[in-house]
């Protein structure tokens, strides 16, 4: 069994879940009032930012600070209810694929989900763009190499935290709980960006990011310190992921 | 008599322990940031409790709607996940009372988190501000409106979870309605009545008496609206299910 | 030749034993009746069968192979129809088909006669979720029988079912063997089920084995105990009785 064909074994489980909607939803949420409110993008908050920086910023940020990772829960939530609620874990753990697999190939399938969401939102960036461009009659639209570029590492930083949500929602398995710890664990991200030791807690990476953006691009300086933050996101990636792939399937197996 | 079955649905499925945990960390906020850097608030020429509202307030109320959220999914979802809804429907209990019960389980819990924050904000006051008077009377007054603005929201997200089998659509619809608010331009009294900004409009950030009795009136409004529709909603499903 | 195999197979939850110092020797070709009132540990068994939850003590093996070592392979010769149902309620009846032959790497071929099989080829395109229970026991049983695999483990096909169902299912359990050259265990608590499908039986009350053997042979062990045997439900129903009474005495 190729792992290829479990992750499309994993996607068809999902057929039908509406899950593409609520990946969509609240893109369009967030363009619209970018849209109503065309003027306002054109003074920015920050000090010597580009209404064309302030507009991508200002809209991705809004993705980055919440609705990235809640989305993310949600996707958790998805993945994990379709194995348990009709006991469809069960036939799959009696099946000749070994759980970590099938753990590892759930946790690509969220990955793409969270790539759903990034290019959905880089899609619609562009008539927004144009839009906006036309009613402020000034270019806004800026060259694909950034906004793919921002876009790519605004996913990648996105990966530690996904990896986080998997392993919560494999080991907590009251429902509750995992949705709880999912959603709790957003919302102080707020602070954690603004603390030293924020490369310790991976649901701020994405805003981080974008919060470098937002006060760099006007001097021209976006450099992020990859160390100590590229050791230590891969190290709780691997962590985590291995955490979940060991317990998954577990207490069904007891 | 359904009420106390109703709590009893909810038996190992961790709901008050859970509700009341993500109140104690939203209590948490208020200590950590006052903790870590006291004279950023004590000089400010403002009531102790207005100050802390300013600066904690927005993410207390937002882990308060998500805690609403995932209570609302799991009042439903205990129906759901082995069809006992099926069963309950075949039995002389009305959707709606099971409705009303659920949202006031919903409700009584959150009033707890709220009570459990509302302790954080005074510890902190009488901690680290000087003697105030009135403090307390501040306090019941900010945990009574609060507790009101955050009622039509929670209807809101129980229609939610009583209309999706699928408990990742009320989660999603759910985030994605709290995510609303941020979205939102903060400075349009209008969009202050969206049920899920309502929560956020604090007694500290309140013009006058005439701004927090329209707030209030337009909560209550949404009160009646949304139970209305969920009236509805049940009456049109059980004729076409 | 044993297809399947057990020596002293035990599983203890904290507090009760669910299957103690099991020995089961099902041969060949054969289909073996597993019978025992509710909560007997059938089902359990089978669960330790497929790995799917850890012995105890004790060991087993399946075609030869053993577990824990080679779980991966007796997971790819065995059909199994566990606890249902066992689903995806999202899915259709073919696409939860489908997930299951592509893990097991079949051709395509193989969803369309497992759903024909089971007489499920015009419901194939409906959610299962909207399954009736009897349509669901045959997915379960689709889900067991596709590949034609080497061995079936089946825990109650017939639950759920009516008349018509249970002897359509009864006859198409007994034609397997012939067709496959499969191996089958099969579990009931209804003694003339396994009766009319089963070649050799093994009785289980509260977790050990009463009885292993062929009908004729149970016929004679019951006979022997002085139990009535005119009727092999009654011989089933006195010979758990007997042994609760055992149990009593013995504590």
């Amino acid at each position: 069994m190729n792992f290829f064909k479990l992750i499309g074994v994993e996607l068809q489980k999902i057929r039908r879940s509406h899950i593409f909607w609520i990946l969509l939803i609240p893109v369009i949420l967030l363009w619209i009032p970018t849209l109503v409110n065309y003027d306002f993008i054109m003074n920015p908050a920050t000090e010597g930012l580009s209404p064309e920086h302030n507009f991508f910023i200002q809209s991705f940020m809004g993705l980055a600070w919440f609705m990235f990772p809640a989305s993310m829960v949600v996707c958790t939530v998805l993945l994990v209810q379709t194995e348990r609620s009709h006991g469809g874990i069960l036939k799959m753990l009696a099946l000749p694929v070994t759980p970590a697999a099938l753990c590892a190939a759930k946790f690509a399938v969220l990955l793409l989900l969270a790539a759903v969401q990034v290019v959905l939102m880089t899609v619609c960036y562009y008539p927004c763009a144009a839009i906006v461009s036309h009613l402020n009659d000034y270019n806004l639209i800026l060259s694909p190499l950034f906004v793919l570029r921002e876009a790519g590492i605004f996913y990648l930083s996105g990966i530690p935290m996904a990896a986080v949500f998997w392993l919560i929602a494999v080991c907590v398995r009251t429902p509750i709980f995992s949705m709880g710890i999912g959603l709790a664990s957003i919302v102080p991200s707020v602070l954690a960006i603004n603390t030293k030791v924020w490369f310790a807690y991976p649901m701020c990476y994405p805003f981080y990011r974008i919060m470098i953006l937002m006060n760099g691009l006007p001097n021209g300086d976006t450099h992020l310190d990859l160390i100590p933050l590229l050791p230590m996101a891969i190290g709780i990636t691997i962590v985590c992921l291995t955490g979940a792939c060991l317990l998954f399937g577990k207490s069904e197996r007891r | 008599m359904t009420f106390q079955l109703e709590l009893k649905k909810l038996k190992r499925t961790g709901f008050f322990p859970a509700i009341l945990g993500g109140g104690a960390i939203a209590a948490l906020f208020p200590l950590l940031n006052t903790a870590a850097r006291p004279e950023m608030f004590t000089g400010q020429p403002l009531p102790a409790l207005d100050i802390l509202m300013n600066a904690n307030g927005q993410m207390i109320i937002m882990l308060n709607l998500c805690l609403a959220a995932i209570g609302a999914c799991i009042l439903y979802h205990t129906e759901f996940s082995g069809n006992a809804i099926q069963k309950m429907e075949s039995l002389p209990v009305s959707a709606g009372k099971l409705f009303f019960d659920k949202t006031v389980i919903l409700m009584i819990a959150l009033l707890a988190a709220l009570v459990i924050e509302h302790i954080a904000l005074a510890f902190c006051a009488l901690y680290w501000f000087p003697e105030q008077s009135g403090l307390f009377t501040a306090l019941f007054k900010n945990l009574e409106y609060t507790f009101a603005l955050m009622i039509p929201p929670c209807i809101i997200l129980m229609i939610f979870s009583s209309l999706c089998r699928n408990m990742w659509i009320t989660l999603g619809a759910g985030v994605i309605c709290i995510f609303t608010v941020s979205v939102l331009p903060t400075d349009n009294r209008i969009l202050s009545f969206f049920p899920f900004s309502l929560p956020f409009q604090t007694l500290a950030g309140a013009e006058d008496s005439t701004w927090i009795f329209a707030t209030l009136a337009g909560c209550a409004a949404e009160i009646v609206l949304t139970v209305l529709a969920e009236a509805i909603l049940l009456k049109v499903r059980r004729r076409y299910a | 030749m044993n297809m399947i195999e057990t020596q002293n197979l035990t599983k203890r939850y904290k507090d009760f034993t669910a299957v103690s110092n099991l020995n089961l020797h099902i041969q060949k070709g054969r289909i073996y009746g597993f019978l025992g009132p509710n909560g007997a540990g059938k089902s359990t068994t089978m669960k330790m069968l497929l790995g799917l939850t850890a012995p105890t003590s004790g060991s087993f093996t399946v075609n030869g192979m053993t577990y824990p070592g080679d779980r991966m392979r007796i997971l790819r010769q065995v059909g199994s129809f566990i606890e249902s149902p066992a689903f995806y309620g999202n899915l259709s009846g073919e696409e939860n088909l489908e997930i299951i032959r592509k893990i097991l790497g079949l051709p395509k071929i193989c969803v369309a006669e497992a759903l024909e099989t089971v007489g499920l080829t015009e419901h194939r395109r409906r959610l299962t979720k909207k399954y009736s229970l009897g349509m669901k026991q045959r997915l379960g049983l689709a889900e067991a029988l596709i590949g034609q695999p080497p061995i079936l483990i089946l825990d109650e096909p017939t639950n759920g079912l009516d008349p018509a169902g249970i002897h359509e299912i009864r006859t198409l359990i007994r034609s397997l063997p012939q067709r496959y050259d499969c191996t089958v265990l099969v579990s009931s608590h209804l003694l003339s089920e396994i009766e009319l499908m089963a070649d050799d039986v093994g009785i289980l009350n509260h977790g050990r084995l009463l009885f292993e053997g062929t009908i004729p042979q149970l016929k004679n062990h019951a006979a022997q105990m002085g139990l009535p045997v005119d009727n092999l439900e009654d011989t089933f129903l006195a010979m758990i009785e007997e042994d609760n009474r055992n149990r009593r005495d013995a504590r």
